[in-house]
């Protein structure tokens, strides 16, 4: 745990009927400490997420980033503030070209509203351009979304999300959906564009490989609570975790 | 039939369908970006003719230029959409885009109910008619038929200009394509940091201007009546339903099919000219539910 404290979630809780999916959940996330998140189905671990994006309020507790209290915020609000957010299913505008997802992105980070700019005539078209080239996609720039295949979707996605400039980037299962043989190779590109960007990563995953080669640091999740917290090799090594979580799992 | 009368027909429906494309065009682009069937789109269109022959006929009167009735129309159009349009979207529509469609579509019409009475209120029952921007550019005669230029010419250039500028304003610029976005996804759009709310806002003044436009248009062609705010309305739901919601190209298409069908009728068998278009819906709908251009969900504008 080197870098300052990004984002810092303190005392989150949150039912929904019986169910508790988040019970005093207290997390500091470092800058440059990539973490991942783990645990079975049900544990509270997209719903963590969605808190901290501002999707879901918490009944009681607070999620601050960067020094300023973003509970109450929207979506939108926390987003422009440098939190980004990657969906298990790629949320891109499938009509559109790949370069141009990217473009209206951009549109959107600036708030530029320049009703008659033409797309060739866009400044950000170079920077996006570097950034279809950091994940690996500048050959398919030019074709609609809908026409690619589920891993450059995914990458898309990524690249998408970078063009918000983020400091801090929750993924939704990054991997699901890549064939087993591309996951690795996918989740290489990612990792290095996001260490490119200076971006942390906050990932929920069920493949304990992912995990083991992306993460700087593990939380496992069950029942709204985080049970262990802790360097990947020790905490995937231990018992419990095998036993409850990896033993579920695989 | 006769080649005059022919020619004759085929020049009136022109002229009408460039009117009822300019109102109907704007219905749909408000259908495919905030999902909602605008009813009070016809007082729009209502009021833009109002405002336009009762102004034209002061400035008129005062003795300036007819050829300032073309500024005036823009003028009209361009504050009703803001003035009206803004403030119905922010004011109303704003809190029932989540609600069901019958509900929108209640309040909608409830809206258009109000500025019916709103303008018999401001303008009285009597009829306007100011058509200093008809006799100004006089007339021209083709096929050997004199016609007015203003209805042979002007109207269904703006028409095309429109259709032109607003399909390369939403495929090849920057807040066409921020709009599209928002059209495709708006939680995405959202969650990316776009202001949905005002493409919303947007969308919707942009459209009650088009419908004020066309008003203000055909003002200069016809008496401005009460009523024609719901002849107008019910004349473009079926433009739009027989294109396909959301059709822009489409529109265009259709509003021509069904301006010339109707202008068709007007000299074939006149009993029929107000079922014409209705018919030429029904046809449509029969054989194809999602309208002529329409995509089955695909895309929505």
């Amino acid at each position: 745990m080197t870098g300052r404290v990004l984002m810092s979630a303190q005392g989150l809780q949150i039912r929904f009927g019986g169910v508790v999916a988040a019970d005093n959940v207290n997390i500091d996330i470092h800058e440059g400490n990539n973490l991942a998140i783990i645990g079975p189905n049900g544990a509270g671990k997209t719903t963590f997420l969605n808190i901290c994006t501002g999707y879901l309020k918490p009944h009681a507790g607070r999620v601050v980033f960067d020094g300023k209290d973003v509970t109450r915020k929207s979506p939108r609000q926390i987003t422009r503030l440098g939190v980004a957010r990657a969906f298990q299913i790629p949320q891109l505008f499938t009509e559109h070209t790949a370069l141009e997802n990217l473009l209206i992105a951009a549109a959107a980070r600036d708030r530029s509203w320049k009703p008659f700019t033409a797309l060739g005539a866009i400044p950000e078209r170079e920077e996006m351009m570097h950034l279809l080239d950091m994940v690996k996609c500048t050959s398919v720039a030019d074709r609609p979304v809908s026409e690619l295949p589920e891993g450059q979707r995914k990458l898309v996605d990524i690249a998408l999300a970078l063009a918000l400039k983020p400091k801090l980037l929750f993924m939704d299962e990054p991997t699901s959906g890549v064939a087993s043989s591309e996951k690795f190779e996918v989740l290489d590109i990612v990792a290095k564009a996001l260490a490119e960007a200076q971006v942390t990563a906050v990932f929920v995953e069920h493949d304990i490989g992912i995990v083991e080669r992306f993460a700087d640091e593990v939380a496992v999740w069950n029942r709204g609570e985080i049970l262990f917290r802790g360097e990947p090799g020790e905490i995937l090594s231990h018992p419990d975790v095998i036993r409850d979580v990896i033993g579920e799992e695989v | 039939m006769n080649t005059q009368l022919f020619a004759l027909a085929i020049f009136d429906g022109v002229a009408y369908a460039a009117l009822v494309f300019l109102v109907a065009v704007g219905l749909t682009l408000i259908f495919g970006v905030l999902q909602i069937l605008n009813v009070a789109h016809g007082s729009f269109y209502a009021i833009g003719a109002y405002a336009t022959a009762s102004l034209g006929g002061m400035v008129f009167a005062a003795g300036f230029s007819p050829y300032l009735a073309f500024p005036l129309m823009l003028i009209v159009a361009v504050l009703v959409g803001i003035a009206l349009g803004g403030l119905i979207e922010q004011f109303l529509l704003k809190r029932i885009y989540v609600k069901e469609g019958a509900l929108q579509l209640l309040v909608t019409f409830a809206v258009f109910m109000i500025l019916e009475d709103v303008q018999r209120l401001v303008w009285g029952v009597q009829p306007y008619f100011e058509s200093s921007a008809l006799q100004a550019l006089g007339n021209i005669k083709v096929l050997g038929i004199t016609y007015t230029v203003y209805q042979l010419i002007v109207l269904p250039c703006i028409a095309l200009a429109v259709l032109i500028c607003l399909r390369l304003f939403l495929r090849r610029t920057l807040s066409g394509k921020l709009i599209l976005a928002v059209t495709e996804d708006r939680e995405a759009a959202t969650s990316i940091g776009i202001d949905a709310d005002r493409v919303y806002l947007l969308t919707f003044i942009v459209g009650a201007a088009l419908a004020a436009f066309g008003g203000a248009l055909a003002s200069a062609t016809t008496s401005v009546v009460p009523g024609m705010g719901a002849d107008m309305i019910v004349l473009s739901f079926a433009v739009v339903a027989t294109a396909g919601l959301g059709q822009i190209e489409g529109a265009a298409l259709t509003a021509l099919l069904i301006g010339l069908g109707r202008s068709f009728a007007v000299y074939l068998m006149p009993e029929l000219q107000v079922l014409v278009p209705y018919l030429i819906m029904l046809l449509v709908l029969l054989v194809r539910p999602q309208g002529l251009f329409g995509i089955a969900q695909a895309r929505k504008i």
